[in-house]
């Protein structure tokens, strides 16, 4: 630097210094210095809180539009029963009860949780670009479904930490693979979804975020039951 | 909107905007909300919150109609095969309605408008985990015993599934009760009626998801604390805490639920709610003392709009304290005096802001001299000040000459002021202001020390200080003053007082009268004797000889910018014509062309004011561009022999205490100038600055 005389670069180098230390000795000090027993699962509930906060407003998002929905289509009564056979996650074995989902083991919780997420990525990415197609729309919706579809990444992501944390934690085993191809889970169902109709497709995803909303909440309360359950 | 074309589609989908009231054998209605009463749930929409839909078999496409297809419409629901049966849809009113309170109202409209069947009338979980169902029996059907409707439900989790008998019956209450071996969550059921000879009535709206249906169970264990009461005592606030309900199991996270206050005062009719919030404790906030009130909360599952019913009330009352009413009273009176003396204070600064602007911040004074603009007295314009100083207006002051002057030695000024008493020991009183003003050669030859005079800007030489600049001003001062006729004398100083050494300065002046000065009459009015073609004005024949004497000198003044003054020049008499359309006074320059001697002449009496005046004119010579045309008349046709005088001006006192007036033009002027230097045409203002510079060009 031109205007930089060598005593205040050695201030400043000294400066560097000095915070670098700081910040290194900071990432090895953890947030549980006495190291108990229930500390080190704090950081892993804040994680849990954070992506249940995000699955809830998902599902309230997916509920909005799923209304909306109904407000500019008016689909036939029996639409419910013929739904279940057209969700196309239908194939995704998923505990359907509470018993159910507290004997699964967590590993395949979290699995079912993942693979619910990877099946809805395409889908709603194709659903949004289909609901801005639609000028009936407004650009409300529009952006909800945005949303909906952003979110589900997100979530997929967040679920995957959270996962890494409870296998680096030793909570569970990693037997947890990455499921992050979406073609090997959807091989058989991988069209079906194209078939479905838009407010089928919002009526299957809103069951699947209470879906997931619910296992989430569910696996965090048996990981890590004494942070807010 | 879109076509639907798949094949497996087989309704009619219409979506009306528009309100419309369809009579005929459907039910009037006026909105769909209220009126959802027709057998197959035939509804058009009128206000965009509620669906409903109509089905009409065999056709596959969706459209919007518009207020003016009703007709079209009429036709299409008078074509319209009432295939479903008019069961009950409650079940999927209760999951697409936002408001749970309005399906009552529908069954009850149902059951009164028409004959119905055996229907559905709710169905409901509590927990999530089990769900019943209640049945009514319909009107017209003779039923023997209850036990004669069977329910039937089907889990469409897998297309080939079929039709369960209800796994619990209640007989008593009309109720099916699924358990938690029989519940599934998230997958549609559906129920029907089978009544005897296998009738069935199956309401395809009675299809539902276990989660759409669950309706929490009020909280336990409600109770209150106080808070804090407002400092009045009339208002208090109050935490009202209490247990989730036991069947809903929030623990293991199964269940999120969400709680709703509402309350009320004992006696009113309306609740007021607060928002649903997740936790177990709510502030209510602003109650009144003394009043009792009525506080209950209901709950909702998260993301799911139904409510379960309420809890049981409980009472919340805080009696109040009147002890603190004085307290408040004088808390009150307090505030609101100070704050009506600071409101007077406000308005007493703000109605003598003036004043009180002038107490706290005086102004500062800034220098005022009359006649000039203080802002000229800021940087930078010290030029324009000079210039107004020094005479750039006519409204110059008295002392400004001396500081455009300064470096011009040869310009003295004239000042008058009482220290000039103490210079004139030897002068007699017959010295007048006149002569005095003037500077004119006292008779008394003494007292002309500089020192006497301490001001320096006068540049006052010494006595015997022959400078020319005292001949200048002695010219300034004599050519102001019009001449007496025959009595001028060259005001002049001969050329040969002045040393050569002070010559310097004053190029110009080259009066010199030789050994024959004239006085230059210190006539103050003259009476204007002839005027000449050329404009000129001749005064009096007097004038005429200084009107000779200064021709040459004039002349001489012309050609000899800054040469020394040492050449004699022939006296000439210059006609001196004040241009009466010019600034009007006559110019130094002519002045020191009159050449008169810095004798004892004295003017009359008196100060006599200066005023322009026209004078003859200056004969042949270069006339100044602006002012004064100094024409010099041939000298000696232009010699008039005026008649005399109308008036005059006494000259001087004689000793014998008689008037002269007409000094001898023979004296010799006195060896030493008075030191009063003239001042008084440029302090006057009757000779223009550019006159006084082409005087000393």
């Amino acid at each position: 630097l031109p205007g930089l005389d060598p005593l205040s670069a050695v201030w400043v180098g000294i400066i560097c210094l000095v915070f670098s230390s700081r910040l290194s000795t900071m990432k090895a000090a953890s947030i549980c210095p006495n190291d108990q027993t229930g500390c080190h699962l704090l950081p892993l509930a804040n994680l849990f809180d954070r992506v249940i906060q995000h699955s809830a407003r998902m599902h309230g998002i997916s509920d909005d539009l799923h209304s909306e929905f109904e407000l500019y289509f008016l689909p036939s009564k029996n639409q419910i029963g013929r739904v279940s056979r057209n969700c196309h996650t239908s194939t995704i074995l998923t505990p359907n009860g509470k018993e159910n989902a507290q004997r699964i083991a967590r590993e395949e919780l979290a699995e079912i949780i993942l693979k619910l997420l990877v099946a809805w990525r395409d889908p709603l990415w194709h659903f949004h670009q289909s609901m801005s197609q639609h000028d009936e729309f407004t650009n409300f919706s529009s952006n909800k479904s945005l949303e909906m579809s952003d979110m589900v990444h997100e979530l997929r992501k967040g679920v995957l930490k959270v996962v890494e944390k409870m296998q680096m934690l030793g909570i569970i085993s990693n037997s947890v693979g990455d499921t992050g191809s979406p073609e090997a889970l959807l091989t058989s169902d991988s069209a079906e979804w194209r078939f479905m109709k838009d407010y089928d497709l919002l009526y299957c995803f809103r069951r699947d975020s209470n879906k997931i909303q619910n296992y989430l909440k569910i696996l965090k309360c048996r990981i890590v039951p004494k942070h807010g359950c | 909107m879109h076509l639907c074309t798949e094949a497996h589609l087989n309704y009619l989908y219409i979506d009306l905007y528009v309100h419309i009231k369809v009579r005929k054998h459907i039910t009037q209605f006026n909105s769909c909300e209220e009126t959802c009463l027709v057998g197959p749930e035939f509804c058009l929409r009128g206000k965009p919150s509620v669906s409903c839909s109509i089905e009409v078999p065999y056709i596959k496409s969706v459209m919007a109609v518009s207020l003016s297809y009703d007709l079209l419409l009429l036709l299409v629901i008078s074509s319209l095969d009432w295939s479903s049966t008019p069961g009950s849809a409650f079940l999927t009113d209760h999951n697409r309605m936002t408001s749970s309170g309005r399906s009552e109202k529908k069954q009850q409209k149902r059951e009164r408008a028409t004959p119905v069947e055996p229907h559905f009338t709710e169905c409901m979980s509590r927990d999530l985990e089990t769900f019943r169902c209640w049945w009514s029996p319909g009107t017209f059907h003779n039923l023997s015993s209850p036990e004669e409707l069977r329910v039937f439900y089907l889990k469409r989790n897998s297309p080939s599934s079929e039709w369960k008998e209800c796994p619990e019956y209640s007989h008593l209450n009309r109720e099916c009760f699924f358990d938690a071996n029989h519940t599934s969550i998230w997958i549609p059921y559906c129920l029907q009626l089978r009544g005897q000879n296998n009738i069935t009535y199956f309401n395809e709206d009675d299809c539902f998801s276990v989660e759409n249906i669950v309706r929490p169970d009020p909280p336990v264990s409600l109770n209150w604390t106080l808070l804090i009461v407002s400092p009045s005592g009339l208002s208090y606030d109050v935490m009202v805490s209490w247990e989730p309900p036991p069947s809903a199991d929030v623990s293991t996270g199964w269940m999120r639920i969400e709680y709703e206050i509402q309350y009320r005062e004992r006696n009113a009719t309306t609740w007021e709610a607060l928002e649903t919030q997740p936790h177990t404790q709510q502030t209510i906030y602003g109650l009144q003392a003394g009043t009792e009130y009525e506080v209950h909360i209901r709950t909702k599952m998260k993301g799911f709009p139904k409510f379960g019913d309420f809890s049981d009330s409980i009472f919340v009352k805080v009696t109040e304290i009147p002890l603190r009413e004085s307290a408040v009273l004088l808390t009150l009176v307090l505030t609101f005096g100070v704050a009506g003396i600071l409101i007077l204070i406000m308005l007493i600064v703000v109605s003598h802001q003036q004043r009180l602007m002038m107490i706290l911040l005086p102004p500062v004074p800034a220098p005022k001299i009359k006649g000039i603009d203080s802002e000229l007295l800021k940087k930078g314009k010290l030029e324009e000040l000079d210039f107004i100083l020094n005479g750039g207006g006519l409204g110059g002051l008295p002392t400004y000459i001396s500081d455009y002057y300064q470096d011009e030695p040869w310009v003295e000024f004239i000042e008058v002021d009482e220290e000039d008493a103490d210079c004139g020991e030897k002068e007699d009183q017959k010295s007048s202001d006149t002569q005095r003003l003037l500077g004119l050669p006292q008779r008394s030859v003494g007292c002309f020390s500089a020192d006497s005079h301490p001001d320096d800007d006068s540049g006052r030489a010494s006595c015997y200080d022959t400078d020319l600049s005292e001949q200048d001003t002695h010219l300034l001062a004599a050519s102001l003053l019009p001449g007496q006729p025959e009595d001028e004398e060259a005001f002049l100083h001969p050329d040969e007082k002045a040393p050569a050494s002070e010559t310097n300065k004053s190029p110009l002046i080259q009066t010199e009268s030789e050994g024959k000065p004239t006085w230059i009459n210190t006539d103050l009015y003259a009476q204007v004797s002839n005027v000449m073609p050329s404009g000129g004005v001749v005064l009096s024949p007097g004038q005429q000889l200084r009107i000779q004497e200064n021709t040459e000198k004039e002349s001489q003044k012309k050609g000899t910018l800054g040469e020394d003054t040492s050449k004699l020049n022939k006296p000439q008499f210059q006609l001196l014509v004040v241009d009466p359309d010019g600034s009007g006074y006559t110019s130094e320059i002519t002045a020191r062309q009159i050449s008169t001697p810095p004798s004892s002449l004295v003017p009359g009496e008196g100060y006599q004011t200066i005023y322009p005046q026209p004078m003859e004119t200056k004969p042949a010579a270069p006339s100044e561009p602006n002012q004064s045309p100094y024409i010099l008349p041939d000298s000696p046709q232009t010699r008039l022999f005026a008649p005399v005088a109308d008036y005059t001006v006494v000259q001087e006192l004689d000793t014998h205490q008689s008037l002269l007036l007409n000094l001898p033009t023979q004296q010799p002027p006195p060896p030493c100038l008075p030191q009063h230097p003239l001042k008084a045409p440029v302090a006057i203002g009757y000779v223009t600055p550019d006159l006084l510079g082409n005087l000393s060009s």
